[in-house]
């Protein structure tokens, strides 16, 4: 009795909540003229279009790398094993490389390992302080908490005319298992909303685009089959047109032109975007755990390939990411992972949510 | 998700007497039976036709659990080629007419996929040339050539038989008809950064010039010429179409012009009058609209349609389960953590494999733990098989290993480890996957697993190739 007391009690609140949100609905109805065509039903979906690791660089670089960039692998082997007239054997040269690549340890270096210098970077305040070691936005802001600028600021690989952003946007312009969505729903207000929610989904669909990039007014259908892993949320406000969003963890797809099915788990990331009915650009910011970090960048760009395309010798990135690691303790008292920032871009897209039969096939 | 992979793969849901006799009532035409190769019979429910070409004397067709029928050599043996393929610098494999493979011991490596050269392989004092593991299918002085099979000559001044231009070899690796342990008609990675392997040579498939058959991971699957995936229907009756009205906007019954004759183990019907639909062993074939790529599987997800087979691979050990990943499916053991194959190839002009527990186990020991087969042990296990492990298959074994070395050992040796074996190389599961479905280990290695490391054990994929 006091169960079905308690259903009907609840069945009423919800009557009242029915009533009550309809009433509100039809409020942000009469507001929703003054909302862009794109948002439908309070909803407006972005597909990423740009995603690189924030690299903050003045034009000749000296500022931020005054002893230089670092090293590639190939350098760095040159250096190791180019004495004239000795025999070197693969065991001793190439395997070992590879061996220390994905055991990579925390011992001593011979690698002059070359990190940004100066207290400027791109990134956002994680930890709502500023400390000793944090930086200054290029437009002032303190505190900006992005210790992987300091591992990748020097390393050509990473800046802007490096081939990793390349080898990133490529596949997620033109690869459906990399193509990554977010919508934004509860919108009233493209300008001010102090409530809404972000979920991320992997999308299916090529992208509508031209020869300048992708356009708006596309169409992407959600990956419910496998793309799951993908699909977080994110509480958030609209703030002047910049979302805001609080922490989640977000594991994002990042095969890179189908070299590798690896995906990387960002940890507590959340987004700092300015919204435009057919953009939308900005930060997402966050630590990335250092382990798969490197795990990750050795499945997606092989040996040969970080040594063609400028990375830094593998093994001894590892070192430098765990020297500047400022996150995530573990058992031991090491810290784990290390802050970061993207910079990203997003073009509107329509999501179409599938069916619930179809939903239901799997 | 968690089946068990035995659940998975589908099992013909018609005898193939039935299927074959109701093709064969509906076309009117007396029935072909395939003719097969004497020796080991793959424990599935459905073999592949293929087309009887003539052989040369002693040669012979052998059915195969993954690869379809094979040409065999007058032991048995299967026959392989060595097609020429692109490398990042040069190509390795040869070319139509040139048989390559010869008693060259190679001390140094080539620069043929781009990394430096000249360094020392390993184990230099015993690394074999290329015929002590590819014996050539040699010719009599005498021999004459039979429809595709040619003789060439060798540089040593012998004489090989060839298939199609390409120069035949036997694996030293197969011990008994029906082993295809020197190479797959399919790659176990993504990659196209591997070294060049020896393929399965055989007949064609016996299907009309509207289909053709690629090997995948579950089997030998149909397509049509243009590349779409063919399906069946569970609720068609033999030769006849249950799917019309709204079916017809997700499934396109497969067309047949009308001039087009049944063959073999492939029919027609007539949907209605003037409109003829392909059958396959009696079912009515279909290609899916919403495939989004060629080759697809994702019309099997439809509840009551699958794709059609020629053949399909033999079931997995029992204990194996299938489970979802962020791509698709991979094999995995009894508790969800995912498989691994190892890969691994020198950079030599003669491409020698160094995947198997016969070859040298320096390249593997890099990858799966530094050199340190404790470590090794501890990241990249093998996958135990019960002590009273039993396979049907050839593809699938029980074996002894040393897990300290990595070379199989007789039951009774000390550090004797009994695994699983999958075409007679260790499978792994690996120690950072904490759940199902998790791939963390793949491409794992030099070229992304491709050339030194490790792959996951795909079953299949929604978006680039990577069960094919």
């Amino acid at each position: 009795m006091i169960m079905m007391k308690t259903i009907l009690s609840c069945g009423i609140v919800l009557m009242a909540f029915g009533a009550s949100h309809a009433q509100t609905t039809r409020q942000a109805s009469s507001t929703a003229a003054e909302l862009p065509a794109f948002v439908k039903d309070g909803r407006i979906g972005y597909v990423m279009t740009d995603r690189h690791w924030a690299v903050y660089q003045t034009e000749d670089s000296k500022a931020e790398c005054p002893l230089g960039f670092n090293d590639s692998p190939d350098d760095r082997f040159k250096q190791l094993y180019s004495d004239e007239g000795k025999k070197y054997t693969v065991v001793d040269t190439l395997l070992k490389r590879e061996g220390e690549n994905w055991f990579p340890t925390n011992g001593p270096d011979s690698f002059a390992f070359k990190e940004a210098a100066g207290k400027i970077a791109i990134g956002m305040n994680l930890d709502g302080k500023a400390k000793d070691n944090d930086f200054t936005s290029p437009d002032g802001e303190q505190g900006i908490d992005n210790q992987l600028y300091r591992a990748i600021g020097c390393i050509q690989a990473y800046r802007v005319d490096g081939l990793d952003r390349v080898t990133i946007n490529r596949s997620l312009l033109r690869e459906p298992q990399d193509r990554i969505l977010i919508e934004i729903s509860g919108v009233d207000s493209l300008s001010n909303d102090d409530d809404v929610a972000v979920r991320s989904y992997r999308g299916l669909d090529p992208l509508r685009q031209n020869a300048t990039g992708a356009l708006p007014g596309g169409t992407q259908h959600i990956d419910e089959r496998w793309g799951k892993f993908t699909q977080t949320t994110w509480k958030g406000r609209i703030v002047n047109g910049v979302l805001l969003t609080e922490p989640a963890d977000w594991t994002i797809p990042d095969t890179r032109n189908n070299d590798a099915t690896s995906s990387l788990t960002l940890k507590a990331y959340r987004f700092r975007l300015r919204l435009a009915p057919e953009r939308a650009e900005g930060l997402m910011a966050g630590y990335v755990d250092i382990d798969e970090f490197v795990r990750h960048l050795n499945q997606v760009r092989s040996t040969f390939t970080q040594g063609v395309e400028h990375y830094a010798p593998s093994a001894s990135f590892y070192r430098a990411m765990r020297r500047l690691a400022d996150g995530y303790l573990d058992k031991t008292g090491e810290m784990t992972a290390v802050s970061s920032a993207f910079e990203v871009k997003f073009t509107q897209v329509y999501i179409v949510h599938p069916p619930a039969q179809a939903a239901a096939r799997h | 998700m968690r089946k068990h992979a035995h659940e998975q793969s589908e099992l013909p849901r018609k005898s193939s007497a039935f299927a074959c006799l109701a093709s064969a009532a509906l076309a009117g035409l007396s029935l072909v039976t395939p003719a097969f190769g004497e020796g080991y019979r793959p424990p599935v429910v459905e073999l592949e036709d293929y087309e009887r070409v003539p052989l040369p004397t002693g040669f012979g067709v052998q059915q195969t659990d993954a690869d379809g029928p094979v040409f065999t050599d007058a032991r048995g043996m299967t026959l392989y080629s060595w097609p020429l393929e692109l490398q990042r610098n040069g190509n390795a494999g040869e070319a139509p007419g040139r048989p390559g493979c010869d008693n060259t011991r190679y001390t140094v490596n080539e620069k043929l996929e781009g990394g430096p050269a000249g360094f020392i392989l390993p184990e230099v004092d015993t690394r074999p040339s290329c015929i002590d593991l590819w014996p050539p299918v040699y010719a009599d002085e005498n021999a004459k050539p039979v429809g595709s099979f040619t003789v060439l000559a060798r540089n040593d001044g012998r004489k090989q038989w060839a298939y199609n231009g390409y120069a035949l070899y036997t694996s030293i690796l197969d011990k008994k008809p029906g082993q295809v342990n020197g190479g797959a008609s399919r790659t176990y990675y993504l990659t196209a950064h591997h070294s060049v392997p020896r393929k399965p040579v055989g007949p064609p498939p016996n299907v009309p010039p509207a289909f053709l058959v690629r090997t995948v991971a579950t089997g030998r699957i149909i397509l049509t010429r243009d590349g779409s995936s063919v399906y069946t229907f569970d609720r068609d009756g033999p030769g006849k179409s249950n799917c019309a009205d709204a079916c017809l906007a997700e499934w396109t019954p497969i067309s047949a012009g009308s001039l087009t004759l049944p063959q073999g183990e492939w029919g027609v019907i007539e949907r209605s009058p003037g409109v003829r639909q392909w059958t396959f062993r009696g079912e009515p074939l279909y290609t899916h609209n919403l495939d989004r790529r060629p080759g697809g599987l994702e019309g099997s997800d439809v509840p009551g349609w699958h794709n059609a087979y020629t053949q399909k691979n033999p079931d997995p050990p029992e204990e194996f389960t299938v489970q979802d990943t962020s791509i698709g499916q991979v094999l995995a053991d009894r508790n969800g953590k995912t498989l691994y194959v190892y890969n691994c190839g020198e950079s030599t002009p003669d491409q020698l494999a160094c995947d198997h527990p016969t070859t040298t186990q320096v390249y593997r020991l890099t990858i799966c733990g530094n050199f340190d087969a404790t470590r090794c042990n501890r990241t990249w296990r093998y996958v135990p098989a019960p002590a009273n492990a039993a396979s049907r298959s050839l593809i699938w074994r029980a074996a002894w290993i040393d897990a300290e070395t990595g070379r199989f050992v007789d039951e009774h040796a000390s550090n004797a480890l009994h695994i699983w074996t999958f075409r007679d190389r260790p499978i792994y599961t690996f120690a950072l996957d904490a759940r199902p479905g998790e791939t963390r280990g793949d491409a794992w290695g030099e070229d992304h697993g491709a050339r030194n490391g490790f792959v996951a054990f795909w079953l299949r994929d929604d978006f680039w190739g990577g069960a094919k």
